[in-house]
């Protein structure tokens, strides 16, 4: 009787291990599986934010050629940065609107007008600090970024030429 | 001589349960060690590509002020032309200012743990390969083509996002 029990005891035991086994393996099956799909949604996500971008970069009170897109024409930057952009508070379909020059490498930001400045405020009502892409400034505002070519025309020994560097547009949207 | 016999079974019984155990564990080990799977078409990458290719270079091949943007460099650098305002080679160049270009924008951009850009003719020899970093996340690709002559030149990037 003794016996018999502790063989049921026994059978009961391994079928729990099985068992929990199998739950385990599927777990780590799942989780494998679910880590892909957030990869492709944060793709899917970064995708659909640059796209975005791109309806406010291929703005006329922005874009420096209306052939070309992701390129901001810096002199517009200068003006709308200024106070003449002020009088499109109304207008722009975000929250804040911010450009940085990427390249040389800067570790402070410097707001342009300026020497060696580095960022155009174009838009910010609420006046928050510089917008870096990720830290949304406001809770309530989520940033989101993408790269662009900031290009001027320049006159130098009575040739014209487009001088474009890379850049930041970093769009701040209201969660 | 039959308990023996019985006690042999159950350890046969145990080790083949134990070998299953092992061989599911080394499945699932390297089902979760294999390389992730690399997106080949990025918008992300894409749109980084094509800022880069937009910037505009100290490098004349022909005049001051015709300056090259990083498109027209790569053309040069596959005609083995020179910068003739810096006196370099055009190769010499675009390695140089590529390298620092694009990793000032790598290095702005705190969740790209590698990049490699590659500069190569189509179906053909490699010209430029810039790279830095280590990865541990999974890589995105893009690709540009050009096309000089008859020939097609291709840029690829890769990033690896952490």
């Amino acid at each position: 009787m003794v016996k018999g029990q502790m063989k049921i005891q026994q059978m009961a035991v391994m079928i729990v291990a099985v068992f929990f086994f199998f739950i385990l393996v599927g777990l780590f099956f799942l989780g494998i599986v679910f880590k892909d799909v957030e990869g492709s949604a944060e793709d899917l996500q970064r995708a659909q934010a640059i796209s975005s971008l791109g309806v406010i970069a291929d703005m006329p009170e922005l874009n420096f050629d209306s052939g070309e897109s992701m390129t901001l024409d810096e002199d517009k930057l200068r003006i709308m940065s200024g106070e003449f952009g002020e009088d499109y508070d109304l207008f722009w379909p975000v929250a804040s609107i911010g450009v940085y020059k990427v390249y040389p490498r800067f570790d402070e930001v410097e707001e342009c007008p300026g020497t060696n400045c580095n960022y155009y405020e174009i838009y910010n009502p609420s006046g928050h600090e510089n917008l870096q892409a990720g830290d949304g400034g406001y809770r309530d505002v989520k940033t989101y970024s993408a790269y662009v070519a900031i290009c001027e025309k320049v006159r130098e020994s009575g040739s014209t030429y487009d001088d474009c560097e890379v850049g930041k547009l970093v769009v701040g949207v209201r969660g | 001589m039959a308990n023996c016999k019985k006690g042999q079974q159950e350890i046969v019984g145990f080790v083949l349960i134990v070998v299953l155990v092992v061989v599911g564990l080394m499945v699932f080990l390297v089902v979760s060690l294999r390389d992730s799977p690399v997106n080949e078409d990025s918008v992300v990458v894409g749109n980084v590509l094509d800022a880069v290719m937009k910037h505009t270079t100290e490098c004349a091949i022909v005049y001051e002020p015709d300056y090259d943007n990083f498109e027209d460099l790569f053309k040069s650098c596959y005609l083995g032309d020179r910068c003739k305002n810096l006196e370099v080679s055009a190769c010499d160049y675009l390695n140089e200012s590529l390298s620092s270009v694009v990793g000032d924008l790598m290095a702005s951009d705190a969740s790209v743990g590698f990049y490699e850009l590659d500069f190569f003719v189509s179906d053909g020899e490699g010209l430029l390969r810039i790279s830095d970093g280590n990865c541990s996340g999974s890589i995105s690709a893009a690709q540009r083509k050009i096309i000089s002559g008859s020939d097609s030149l291709v840029i690829r990037m890769k990033i690896c996002l952490a």
